[in-house]
């Protein structure tokens, strides 16, 4: 075990630098640079040139990516040039805030979703199972923005019990001192979510009844209720906890249309501006986050698959 | 320095970039500024919620801006704080100077126009001392020795233009200028951006430092200046930090949140005569116009804005208490030509073709139609709107009305001749019906645009252009490309370089040229100017700008502009509003300052 996880952190590591320098080549490939970006389309061009070196743009891109790695290793994301804060810092005020919106809505979907697929499975090609498909295809189907805008029109305006937007905070206790502004917001993110993850719950489930060892569970006499929410399941969550691992990005890259939606400043729109206004050391500190969550996601789904499934356990050396 | 108030909605694309792709920017036909009514009963005191434009988040209240620190909303803010010298706004129903808003009495000049005697008005820092000639010489001493890391500097304008800093008395002060200026720009281009600062508080090399002198030696003036922008990059201090509650406006800050969130409140030790009548004013910022629209709707800002696709709500809004009006900005909206581009420069430069195509332009109905008169026909140098005294009668009566017949007989009547929709040179040469120097036989009139991708408003104009120059022959292809991306294919060059390749190019909503208080065109259209694109070079038109900036005739400006009305050194195309305000009912007092500038001390709540 102690092998595998040094072999796949140095992996990560690799995969980190990697991805460090396809965005940092990425980005310089751009046309116009950060300049224009920050400084607006009416900058004379000494100003530009005075920008450019000032954050040594007008130094080879070897060098450039020397100075990002060592401030990197010092723990320095850089200054992001619009914000008028470090990166570190502004990752650090936001990443907990997306955290909130996004773990809430994925364990809301969650805690829907799995039960939803079990039932699903058990009563398949029913009435029900097709009645639920169609409600979830739907959910699956609209599109975020769209969703948003029909909860806000019908919870604020129609029946005025929530508010627009998710809480004016700083901090995290503000956050959930004013929790009903959160509700729109989790609703909107957990919908989708319920889809994909039902869908992938049935399936796995549907294999899972037509397998040996449910006969043999039967046959010695386990009752239903044993066999379906203790083996069956415990068996379908394979596919479910892999996706999880994936999802970790997802969860620490924020959901851009939500916080644009309720106004909710965290990590994707944060990532969204910077990209707008070229606002280069922003770009790099975010996809460097994600990256990690990246790997990490895919390292704790390798090592909850294998408490989970002894079969992988072994494939683990 | 002359460069221009650029509006959040101009920068920033979505969101900061701006207001423009989401924001219907435009210019307005009525002409008025959208102040809402005054009268009824002022309640006292009161707090009111502005909402920021997208992504707009505040990031500076130092008076000297170092780039990237310059946007519109940080100095509406910073200039309810620290009052500038003089403020220009659109309070008196036209661009000119707000007497009430600045801290000077308005500047005396010599007759040669080489000097200019100022004198402050009697206003009190809020830590009890009396403003003076030397909280202003201080500036200049920060400015002089920092300069290149002060945002709004342009070579050879302030400080460098002001040859001496003399101080008359505690009140009063005198600048020798390097040249005789026309007053009137350098009172609003220049004198603008100088703003009191409080040296007896503020001039310290470090953090718990002694107060002293520093600023008068050049190697004190950068410590100082180093001391106070660190102190200005800590945004989270802003409303505890003991230097910043050190104001001498009707505002102080109450709150300044990292996120954008600024709250003003009455500054209780103000001494002018334009004291604030709200207890509190809030800066909202918004990650998105559809988030903002939310709140809007549900009542949570007071002073708000429509976002382009949701102009038909504006019925709703006002039946929910809001009046919807278009904020007009202080800007002009074009299409500039390249002259050096080594294919068409030389069609470019025959002033009959750049006839036939601004003719061909129906701006009314791009006006009507695609911004649903949210922005207005433009048809010269000077902003169009609010009629100001720089407007000549030539560039308001449009000198050339939209007339497609007229505009294909004046490229037919010059040796083209128009096969399936492209006109092609067949009679090359000077002559007065020939094509013109340096065009080709067997040339043809095949345009390329560059543009703005993002707004359906700037999608559809551009379209509209196309059928339009297609029934004069002339056949128009357009690239969409994100904002940055058409700026640097665009750049001013000379024909032999690669760079050159670009015909014409479009900013879309997001680059109308936003002016300081005198629309002069120093940066924009003489042959040295920093942002003439198309290299476009006239000596009638430098001699002309000289006159608008440095001699003092007020004629100076009015020629500039009937000049290029005429010469149409670019397309002139329609002005977006700045953006669609809502106004809570109840809320008076509001001038939409067409300069983008607020004047919050002014809104009352009625009761």
């Amino acid at each position: 075990m102690i092998r595998f996880l040094a072999k796949r952190l140095g992996q990560a590591i690799v995969v980190i630098l990697l991805v460090t320098v396809i965005v940092f080549l990425l980005l310089h490939s751009v046309p116009g640079g950060p300049a224009r970006g920050i400084l607006g389309p009416q900058a004379s061009p000494q100003a530009i040139a005075a920008f450019n070196h000032e954050h040594g743009f007008d130094k080879s891109l070897v060098q450039q990516y020397w100075a990002f790695l060592s401030r990197l290793l010092r723990g320095d994301l850089g200054d992001s040039y619009t914000l008028n804060q470090s990166v570190g810092s502004l990752i650090a005020q936001r990443l907990p805030k997306t955290l909130v919106l996004t773990g809430m809505s994925t364990l809301l979907a969650l805690v829907i979703a799995v039960p939803l697929g079990v039932w699903q499975g058990r009563r398949r090609r029913g009435l029900t199972d097709y009645a639920v498909t169609a409600v979830v295809f739907i959910g699956y189907a609209t599109p975020v923005f769209f969703l948003a805008l029909i909860l806000v029109i019908v919870f604020t305006e129609k029946i005025p019990i929530l508010p627009p937007q998710a809480p004016q905070t700083q901090s995290l206790a503000g956050l959930f001192a004013d929790s009903r502004g959160l509700i729109l917001p989790v609703l909107a993110g957990a919908i989708a979510t319920v889809a994909a993850f039902s869908r992938y719950m049935r399936s796995a489930v549907l294999d899972n009844l037509a397998e040996d060892y449910v006969r043999t569970a039967r046959a010695k006499g386990a009752s239903e209720r044993r066999v379906v929410w203790l083996h069956i399941m415990r068996n379908s969550l394979t596919p479910i906890i892999a996706m999880l691992g994936y999802y970790l990005p997802v969860l620490f890259s924020g959901a851009l249309v939500i916080e644009s939606v309720f106004n909710y400043p965290g990590m994707g729109l944060l990532f969204w501006n910077a990209a707008q206004t070229s606002d280069y050391p922003i770009l790099l500190g975010t996809v460097l986050v994600i990256a990690l969550a990246t790997v990490i996601g895919s390292l704790l789904a390798d090592i909850v698959q294998a408490l989970v499934d002894p079969r992988v356990r072994g494939a683990i050396r | 320095m002359k460069r221009p108030s650029f509006p959040a909605a101009a920068r920033t694309p979505l969101a900061v970039l701006g207001v423009a792709a989401t924001l219907l920017a435009a210019g307005c036909s009525s002409g008025t500024q959208g102040s809402t009514a005054t009268g009824g009963t002022p309640q006292k005191g009161g707090a009111v919620t502005f909402a920021l434009p997208p992504n707009a988040t505040p990031n500076w209240i130092f008076p000297l801006g170092t780039p990237g620190h310059l946007a519109s909303y940080n100095s509406s803010i910073r200039q309810n704080v620290f009052l500038p010298l003089y403020a220009y706004n659109g309070s008196s129903g036209t661009v000119a100077l707000d007497e009430k808003a600045g801290a000077a009495k308005p500047p005396v000049y010599s007759s040669d126009g080489k000097t200019v005697t100022i004198t402050l008005k009697d206003l009190t820092w809020a830590n009890g001392q009396k403003m003076t000639s030397r909280d202003v010489e201080f500036w200049f001493n920060l400015a002089k020795a920092n300069k290149d890391q002060w945002g709004n500097y342009n070579k050879g304008d302030l400080p460098d233009n002001v040859a001496k800093f003399t101080t008359v008395n505690d009140t009063t002060f005198k600048l020798d200028l390097t040249q005789a200026y026309n007053p009137d720009w350098f009172t609003a281009n220049q004198l603008t951006y100088v703003t009191p600062i409080p040296q007896a508080a503020w001039d310290v090399e470090a953090a718990g430092g002694k107060v002293g002198d520093y600023d008068r030696t050049t190697d004190g003036a950068k410590k100082v200046f180093k001391y106070l922008t660190g102190e200005a990059g800590k945004l989270a201090e802003y409303a505890t930090n003991p230097l910043w509650k050190v104001a001498n406006g009707p505002f102080t800050v109450k709150e300044f949140t990292t996120t954008g969130q600024v709250t003003l409140a009455k500054n209780p030790k103000y001494t002018g005569d334009d004291a604030a009548h709200l207890d509190t004013v809030t800066f909202k910022p918004f990650t998105s116009a559809q988030a903002e629209l939310n709140v809007l709707r549900s009542g949570g800002v007071d002073y708000g804005y429509l976002p382009a696709l949701a102009l038909s709500q504006q019925k709703t809004l006002e039946n929910s208490g809001y009046q919807v009006k278009p904020w007009n900005g202080w800007a002009i909206t074009y299409i500039p030509y390249n002259f050096n581009n080594p294919d068409m420069g030389a069609v470019f430069k025959q002033l009959y073709i750049r006839q036939a195509v601004q003719t061909s332009i129906d701006q009314a109905t791009i006006s009507r139609v695609i911004w649903h008169d949210q922005a207005a026909p433009g048809y010269g140098p000077v902003p169009q709107q609010p009629v100001s005294k720089y407007l000549s009668a030539d560039q308001k009566n449009n000198p050339y009305p939209y007339d497609v017949n007229k505009a294909k007989a004046l490229i037919t009547s010059h040796g083209w001749t128009i096969t399936n929709n492209v006109a092609s040179c067949t009679k090359p040469g000077t002559g007065a019906d020939q094509c013109g120097a340096g065009i080709k036989a067997g040339t043809q009139l095949k345009f390329s645009l560059l543009t703005e991708s993002g707004s359906t408003e700037t999608d559809n104009t551009m379209q509209e252009l196309q059928s339009s120059l297609s029934k004069i022959g002339i056949a128009l292809s357009i690239k969409s490309e994100p904002l940055n991306s058409v700026l640097d294919h665009t750049p001013e060059c000379k024909p032999s370089q690669s760079t050159c390749s670009w015909q014409l190019s479009f900013f879309g909503t997001q680059g109308s040229w936003y002016f300081p208080a005198y629309p002069s065109g120093e940066q924009i259209f003489s042959t040295d100017a920093g942002t003439n694109l198309g290299s476009y070079s006239d000596p009638a038109v430098d001699k002309l700008v000289k006159e608008s900036t440095s001699s003092s005739s007020p004629a100076a400006m009015q020629e500039y502009s009937s000049y290029l009305a005429k010469n149409l050194p670019v397309i002139w195309m329609p002005n977006p509003a700045y953006q669609v305000s809502a106004i809570r009912n109840n809320l008076r007092g509001v001038v939409q300052d067409p300069l983008a500038s607020m004047q919050p001390q002014r809104w009352y709540l009625a009761k």
